[in-house]
């Protein structure tokens, strides 16, 4: 089944004047996990928080679950699990009357998971939100997301604030999670490493544009990174399409190229480089090179 | 597959339990106030029964000793309950953790209503009883001058307070929602006492309720949409 679970068309968000989104669209197939990149304020919060409701877009519409995010009813709020941001829970509640009250105003809540979730993480419950660590919060606040067992999970930022151990515990729970059937997670983080780990799907905010939607491995073949070192110096000319990123050193040429294919491969040969290495390249420096202010990749992927 | 290991036992949670859990959450939240009120009620109680019993002869200093600390709580004690309501949403974000729950922000909006209006029944209800039971066992019979409209001038009396205790509560949401909340504090202590005059000299009746049901119509449509159109 190839349902959208969300879909974003043409969204613009403009703030004092200041255009954060600008044109986006997106779509999100069921049971993807969908890992949403960008810089600080490249409006990663600002489209979950569209999409959820809780901001009016400037222009354009989005959609979750078939339904357009202006108008989400209770029933359909029911069917996502959301951990926001800086992880907004009401401070002067205890856990325990947290829960209690998640638990009284959801459709559906499964106890022994959250108590599971909340053994396994170690949650003190009688202890109020705001006394407990940053880490315990997003602890608490991923149980309560999930305790209603959510056909869409929406994820700003999770792991912030989470040590090692429980980074790893949450991203093994959300691995565990997405075994169910139609399940799908939309996952916006800083930590690469946890995205390339857990999303099948990547995408990379940057000056207001969705510069990549595609899937992960896609991606990683799409962005090629090579060292090109030639007999003499290196050649002034050497012009590829979709070069996104160039530097000479001498007899050395160090360049990353967008939508590599044996075409582009031919015409690297015919400049003769005595030797070309592929080097490696993990989702981070893809993504380093994405959202350089003068990167060309956005154009090109 | 969570299902299969732990099992399951939420059940789906009918609207008005839904409601009621939100009215809860607001008494507690705002305990406070409802504690105030009894004990400001009671009060009002004890002070009208000692006052009617030992100043039976001298009525204007009966009334007017009363009608004081009541228009007193009309003008700050309702709108805090509406400023605290309102004020403690915007900085702890509740409506934005509970709009991330099955839950519409209209409702959270409804519950806090209806709990403001709890709050100022528990104050008035009693006192209204008080001063019916007084005036029947104290006020010789007089002929009941509005015969179509309320059956004596003890409910016209309550039916004013309630309305003018629900506009100043009104003005209190605005107020408590507001990101300028020096203007809105001071526009909303005019209209007060543009309404305070104007029950002075109106009275009791119905061209007061109906401009008073008029004021409170118009402050509930602008809170509902600053409420629901700010984003969370």
């Amino acid at each position: 089944m190839n349902e959208n679970v969300i879909e974003v068309e043409n969204l613009v968000k403009y703030f004092d004047g200041r255009c954060v989104l600008d044109g986006i669209n997106l779509e999100v197939p069921r049971g993807c996990i969908y890992g949403l990149l960008g810089r600080n304020a490249s409006g990663k919060t600002t489209i979950i928080r569209i999409l959820l409701g809780l901001e009016p877009p400037t222009r354009g519409q989005t959609f979750l679950l078939g339904v357009e995010s202006t108008s989400l009813s209770a029933k359909v709020h029911g069917r996502i699990g959301y951990v926001a941001e800086g992880h907004n829970l009401i401070q002067n509640y205890t856990a325990g009357r947290l829960a209690k009250l998640c638990k009284d105003l959801s459709l559906h809540w499964n106890d022994k998971l959250f108590e599971h979730l909340t053994e396994i993480f170690h949650l003190p419950m009688d202890r109020r939100i705001g006394q407990l660590s940053i880490g315990m919060r997003a602890q608490l606040n991923l149980s309560l997301a999930l305790a209603i067992e959510p056909e869409l999970l929406i994820l700003d930022d999770p792991t912030l604030g989470l040590d090692t151990v429980a980074r790893r515990q949450f991203l093994e729970l959300a691995i565990d999670l997405i075994g169910q059937q139609g399940r799908t997670i939309l996952f916006s983080s800083h930590i690469l490493s946890d995205v390339e780990r857990i999303a099948d799907r990547i995408g990379i905010l940057a000056g207001g544009k969705l510069a990549v939607d595609c899937a992960l491995e896609e991606l990683k073949n799409r962005v090629k990174k090579f060292r090109l070192i030639f007999p003499e110096s290196a050649p002034e000319n050497l012009y590829l399409t979709e070069i996104v990123n160039r530097e000479i050193e001498g007899r050395e040429i160090v360049m990353t190229v967008a939508n590599w294919n044996q075409q582009k491969q031919d015409m690297l040969e015919t400049f003769k480089p005595s030797s070309c290495t592929e080097l490696p390249m993990s989702l981070e420096d893809i993504f380093i090179e994405c959202t350089r202010p003068d990167t060309v990749l956005a154009a090109h992927l | 597959m969570h299902q299969a290991r732990y099992g399951v036992s939420g059940a789906s949670v009918k609207g008005d339990r839904k409601m009621f859990t939100l009215i809860k959450r607001e008494i507690e939240d705002h305990i406070a106030y409802f504690l105030g009120a009894v004990i400001l009620s009671s009060t009002l109680v004890v002070l009208s029964v000692w006052a009617a019993y030992n100043y039976k002869n001298e009525p204007p200093v009966y009334s007017v000793g009363l009608s004081i600390p009541v228009i007193m709580i009309l003008v700050i004690g309702f709108p805090a309950i509406g400023v605290s309501q309102m004020s403690t949403d915007r900085n702890r974000k509740i409506s934005a953790f509970l709009s991330a729950l099955p839950v519409t922000r209209g409702r959270v909006l409804i519950a806090r209503i209806i709990t403001g209006i709890l709050a100022i029944l528990t104050v008035l209800v009693p006192l209204t009883i008080t001063a019916m039971v007084l005036w029947q066992l104290l006020v010789p019979p007089i002929p009941i001058i509005y015969p179509l409209i309320y059956p004596c001038p003890i409910f016209d009396m309550f039916v004013t307070a309630l309305l003018m205790a629900f506009a100043c509560y009104c003005l209190g949401l605005l107020t408590g929602w507001a990101s300028s909340k020096a203007t809105t504090t001071l526009a909303g202590l005019g209209l007060t006492f543009v309404l305070i005059p104007l029950v002075a000299v109106k009275g009791f009746g119905l061209h007061t309720t109906v401009i008073l049901v008029l004021f409170i119509i118009a402050s509930l449509i602008r809170v509902w949409q600053k409420f629901m159109s700010t984003p969370l």
